[in-house]
């Protein structure tokens, strides 16, 4: 019987998809009290009390972020824990083994750069490239989106925007804020049109959900939300075209969810 | 090296002052190492650069940066890797462009590894070599040498660092003293090459690839030599060291201080803490 069961277990956990969930603006670090994006993100795990772990890497740790993390994933509908980088003395003994035993990871926005250097130099990198494998759902904002990607166009340091490489699970290019930042949409284009490879920008509010490597569909926390897929063509620049959103509130919360994010 | 010699190089300009502790960042008392970190520069109104890379760029150390050197006369700016996006700030062109650099303590693998990724490792060597002060406390001083012992993965270790200054730094010699074992262990491994051991308040300073002198913040802060004895054990000798001006009298320890903060997010790790 105890045979019977821990095979059943080990099948249905073979058959967790690999998923990522790159949000362009969103979820609790930007949109306090409109939960949509984090609420979609936990019941994407399929497990009732989900165990969630926040990485804050690419704001250093801020124990700010880390203090509105728990506040957003309150300990009555999942387990909540996190990895600092910058205090291994005091926190997770291994954060390999922490991670694999999750159900979700939620990586912090703030300086892509930094993050990956972070990530590498603590074997993170590999660690998350089999939690995803292993169907762990991966998900983030902002810098948090830009690094499951092999490209990326970010504007998190000084001077105009930039293509970095990000850490190639997602075998696209990204941009976040895409609506919003004044700029961030023809950089996105040039670059691809320059021979990046094609690939998404999310505006604010937009998640873009992979299963594998390909986009299963996009959702969003907010009503008008709105994400581009960009390619080049042949004879040179790039088209961009817009993408179906679903919104994740009821149309009579839409008001209700615009209002949570003006206060 | 004795101190006399040591002033002999001085025509070099390429100076390091690597702390084992104090400064502002431990909540030190006096002010004594951080005044001569400016005093280093012969400058009457020196740039002088906060890095907190180490800690992650924490708020905290940011105000007391200013809070230690803004009146002072001196031009103090920081340098926050993670905030590159909101201070707009060319990281390279702003490091060349100071007196003096200081460097906070931390987490020396991430520290070395954001540093990588900014091209910072190399703005630092070329600033060193124009003369540019380096300074620094614990992963802040023991970057500079090949190699030192770092908390960075949990349990002490050695950490390879930039190799600026031959030999290796332990530090926190009093305040850690679990990093000495180690380090003693990785000398005679091979995994550093013998070097220096020193407390909190304690500093060595180097000029060029020379040991110039060792100051201090209090009485009774040491810096040790340290080196395999060639029959399978180390010794250690005791370097002198010059109590500077504005010591701290009473010879009390550099006091780390245990902020609300740090006791917050230990609460939150044991699961004990209520937000409402």
């Amino acid at each position: 019987m105890t045979g019977l069961c821990r095979g059943f277990t080990l099948s249905a956990m073979r058959a967790r998809p690999a998923q990522i969930v790159a949000f362009g603006g969103g979820g609790f670090s930007t949109e306090w009290g409109n939960t949509l994006l984090d609420d979609h993100v936990l019941a994407l795990t399929g497990v009732d009390h989900p165990r969630v772990c926040f990485l804050p890497t690419a704001s250093g740790d801020a124990d700010h972020y880390v203090v509105r993390f728990y506040r957003a994933f309150a300990a009555g509908r999942c387990e909540p824990s996190h990895i600092s980088l910058f205090r291994r003395e005091t926190g997770v003994g291994d954060p390999r083994a922490h991670l694999l035993e999750q159900d979700l990871v939620y990586v912090g926005g703030g300086s892509l750069v930094s993050l990956l250097g972070t990530w590498r130099a603590h074997g993170i990198d590999e660690a998350l490239r089999e939690a995803w494998q292993a169907g762990v759902v991966l998900c983030g904002g902002s810098a948090g989106s830009l690094c499951w990607f092999t490209h990326a166009i970010s504007a998190f340091h000084e001077g105009p925007p930039r293509r970095l490489d990000g850490l190639g699970f997602l075998p696209w290019s990204n941009a976040v804020h895409y609506e919003e930042e004044a700029g961030r949409r023809g950089a996105f284009e040039q670059a691809i049109a320059d021979g990046m490879l094609p690939g998404f920008g999310a505006g604010d509010g937009t998640a873009l959900h992979f299963v594998g490597s390909e986009l299963l569909e996009v959702v969003s926390s907010r009503p008008n939300a709105r994400a581009h897929f960009v390619c080049s063509e042949d004879h040179g620049g790039a088209v961009e075209r817009e993408l179906p959103v679903r919104y994740l509130g009821s149309p009579a919360t839409a008001v209700h969810a615009g209002e949570a994010i003006a206060a | 090296v004795t101190p006399e010699e040591g002033r002999g190089a001085s025509d070099d300009p390429r100076r390091i002052l690597a702390m084992g502790g104090g400064g502002f960042t431990m909540d030190e008392r006096t002010p004594a190492l951080d005044r001569f970190v400016l005093e280093l520069t012969g400058k009457p109104v020196p740039k002088v650069c906060f890095l907190p890379t180490a800690s992650g760029d924490p708020r905290e150390q940011v105000t007391r940066f200013y809070e230690r050197f803004g009146d002072w006369p001196c031009e103090p700016s920081i340098l926050s890797l993670f905030h590159l996006g909101r201070d707009r700030i060319d990281p390279v062109e702003h490091l060349l462009a100071q007196e003096a650099i200081y460097v906070g303590g931390g987490s020396m693998r991430n520290m070395l590894a954001i540093w990588r990724e900014h091209a910072i490792d190399d703005a630092m060597r070329e600033a060193w070599s124009r003369g540019v002060v380096i300074a620094g406390l614990s992963a802040g001083a023991m970057c500079w040498f090949d190699g030192g012992i770092s908390m960075s993965g949990g349990a002490p270790e050695a950490v390879r660092g930039l190799g600026l200054l031959e030999g290796s730094l332990t530090v926190h010699l009093d305040s850690e003293p679990e990093r000495l074992h180690v380090y003693c262990a990785a000398l005679l491994g091979g995994e550093l090459p013998p070097g220096y051991g020193a407390d909190d308040g304690a500093a060595l300073l180097f000029a060029g690839s020379e040991l110039s002198e060792c100051v201090a913040s209090r009485p009774g802060a040491r810096v040790l030599r340290i080196e395999p004895d060639g029959a399978g054990g180390v010794v250690e000798s005791e370097l002198p060291v010059r109590l500077l001006p504005e010591a701290d009298a009473a010879g009390g320890a550099a006091e780390l201080s245990s902020s609300l903060d740090v006791s917050e997010l230990r609460g939150l790790r044991m699961g004990r803490h209520r937000w409402d």
